[in-house]
């Protein structure tokens, strides 16, 4: 991994944020009724860069939106015109800081199904112009399992360049990938000084000191192993006998992808638009017959736990879910993923 | 206020003496003091069951059919939940001789900064009002006021009042987690879900939001109890109680004082038509 290291402070790491808002049209986390969500920034004090991971909504609606326009159509006596909707061209650069691991990490999940067999190409813009900033956690929320999973949180590379705040009392900004590096090095001021080995050092403690204050642990290769003979365990049913059936874990989740097609029509003209649907939807799975093969709530639940435990991983080689947690937070009954396959893969 | 021992002593009773499939109550969380609902159908899970101030959730909205299949059921409900309940058993949604109602005389809730819950400070009616067995002692209706948040929007500028519901309806995320939470939105298919119709908005913009928030909040006009289960459930923390509160009061002032689900076979303010009822607040 090309590592390209610098150290600062409090006002260093002000100064370089002040100047990316400055230049760069830039996404941060922006406080509303008590919860953070990714909104365009042009002043730093907008935002919070540190907001704590229980309260942030996932990055995944910077990339794939909450709703999108496909196309706008118009019928005449010659028939229907299809045109490109009025939507923005993609092509100026981004910035989202105060990014979380997790969070990074689910785009690099996503774009295994992006990239599948239809590749879209919104989506790969976005990615494209996007240079991702994240800060690493201090300390781990009450639902989070990120580093219990398959891949490795202090390695990771779904990030451009990583902010971490020392245990020192010095910010390290460290750039992850070759656009991270050529990013930084455009974009930082002189004074800051070089890291040496000394502070991957600090980077490491501050890593050891993030990875023991986890609550929640599990062996996942032993989970996954398990689930795979699992499908007609009783024990979904017990498991998700709280859940209201609302979609609330598959919109606030960074790698749910489902959508849906709806057309918004006035009189001759409309607009289509893609918005996030969920298999927690009783009429997701309903057919033009009547039939439904996922009619009752655990059957929709096993399907959510085992695509993000063992299908996924099957096809692409990622695990579906991060482990960031957001689902069990949000929901109205607080049911975790983790506890869901834990359970299910105690039996 | 912790009930947990008599609930658990009741719930025992009710499975031994076979009058129920289902018992819905609280369970304590693992990681903080906060509960979730609980469903039981195997006796051997009883003393897991809790009742304190964290017991907030509505359980009414477990009678749907998608969660207890219409079956005979036990469950715990405070003031505001029995209101609920007594709505529904109107509105004929649920069988009186299939359900076992412990009712508490609620002494308030506690909302996650551990403080009283707004709705339990402005409650009208902490006792039961529909039940089989009543935990605690009765209180008595209270007199109604006029929301605190309603009140101070009241002083606002209009541009100001349309901007923070323009706000409110931006940051929704069109889960319908407050519909799915909510014990009274019990369509089999809920209109806001039509995929082909022209009428509604299906897209997850915000003027869809507006539309689906909207709709939802007129069809809970004079049926609204004040539970805020949907706000509870809201993952954008939207204050949702907003939109029914205004709705409250506009009722209790024109309807005869009118307040939902608190007598039996109570239809409602929009139920009952006589033609005295006045319309100058219609625009």
């Amino acid at each position: 991994m090309n590592v390209f290291l610098v150290e600062t402070d409090k006002t260093g790491l002000q100064k370089f944020y002040e100047e990316i808002i400055g230049k760069f049209e830039t996404y941060a986390p922006v406080e509303k009724f008590g919860k953070y969500d990714y909104k365009r920034i042009s002043k730093l004090d907008e935002c919070d860069p540190d907001s704590p991971i229980e309260t942030t909504m996932s990055i995944k609606p910077l990339f794939f939106p909450k709703t999108a326009k496909v196309m706008k159509f118009k019928e005449d006596n010659t028939g229907t015109t299809i045109s490109e909707t009025d939507e923005d061209s993609l092509t100026g650069k981004r910035i989202i800081l105060g990014v979380k691991h997790c969070d990074a990490r689910g785009l690099q999940v996503l774009d295994q199904v992006y990239n599948w067999d239809y590749i879209d190409t919104d989506y790969q813009k976005r990615r494209g112009n996007t240079v991702i900033i994240s800060t690493r956690c201090d300390k781990a929320g009450t639902q989070c399992f990120c580093t219990s999973l398959d891949y490795d949180v202090e390695k990771s590379d779904a990030h451009d360049i990583r902010i971490v705040n020392g245990l020192d009392g010095k910010i390290y900004i460290q750039a992850v990938t070759q656009k991270g590096e050529g990013f930084v090095k455009e974009n930082i001021s002189q004074q800051s000084a070089v890291g040496s080995q000394q502070s991957l050092e600090e980077i490491k403690k501050h890593y050891k000191s993030f990875e023991a204050s986890f609550r929640l642990k599990m062996d996942y290769k032993e989970v996954n192993e398990k689930l795979q003979k699992l499908f007609d365990s009783p024990e979904f049913e017990t498991v998700s006998s709280n859940c209201i059936g609302c979609n609330t874990c598959a919109f606030i989740c960074p790698t749910c992808h489902c959508f849906k097609i709806t057309d918004e029509k006035i009189k001759d003209t409309g607009v289509r638009y893609k918005s996030y649907d969920s298999c927690n939807n009783g009429y997701f799975t309903l057919m033009a017959g009547g039939h439904n093969p996922r009619p009752v709530k655990y059957r929709r639940w096993r399907q959510r736990a085992l695509h993000k435990f063992v299908y996924y991983k099957e096809r692409f080689g990622m695990n579906l879910c991060v482990g960031c947690g957001h689902c069990a937070i949000s929901c109205p009954v607080n049911i975790s993923i983790f506890d869901v396959v834990n359970q299910v893969a105690k039996v | 206020m912790d009930y947990s021992k008599k609930i658990q002593e009741i719930a025992s009773k009710l499975f031994a003496d076979n009058k129920i499939n289902y018992f819905v109550g609280y369970k304590q969380n693992s990681f903080d003091d906060s509960q979730v609902p609980f469903l039981i159908t195997d006796p051997a899970e009883i003393p897991k069951l809790v009742f304190t101030d964290r017991s907030v959730f509505n359980l009414a909205n477990y009678l749907k059919p998608d969660h207890t299949k219409r079956k005979r059921v036990g469950l715990v409900v405070k003031g505001c939940d029995s209101r609920a309940l007594n709505l529904m058993l109107t509105e004929s949604q649920v069988k009186r001789e299939n359900i076992y109602i412990i009712g508490i005389c609620c002494e308030g809730v506690l909302n996650e900064k551990g403080e009283k819950a707004q709705n339990c400070v402005e409650c009208v009616m902490p006792d039961p009002v529909v039940y089989d067995e009543m935990i605690g002692s009765p209180t008595g209706k209270r007199e109604y006021t006029i929301n605190a948040d309603i009140r101070e929007l009241a002083t606002k500028a209009l541009e100001e009042r349309a901007d923070y519901f323009e706000s409110i309806f931006e940051n929704c995320i069109r889960c319908n987690a407050c519909r799915h939470s909510c014990p009274l939105c019990y369509c089999a298919k809920c209109c806001i879900d039509q995929e082909t119709s022209t009428l509604y908005h299906g897209a997850n913009t915000s003027s869809g939001a507006m539309h689906a928030l909207m709709t939802w909040s007129l069809h809970l006009a004079g049926r609204c109890v004040d539970c805020r289960n949907c706000e509870k459930a809201c993952p954008s923390h939207l204050p949702l109680h907003l939109l029914h509160k205004q709705n409250e009061s506009v009722i209790y002032e024109n309807f005869q004082q009118h307040l939902a689900g608190m007598e039996k076979d109570d239809r409602g303010a929009f139920y009952k038509y006589s033609l005295s009822d006045p319309d100058d607040f219609i625009l």
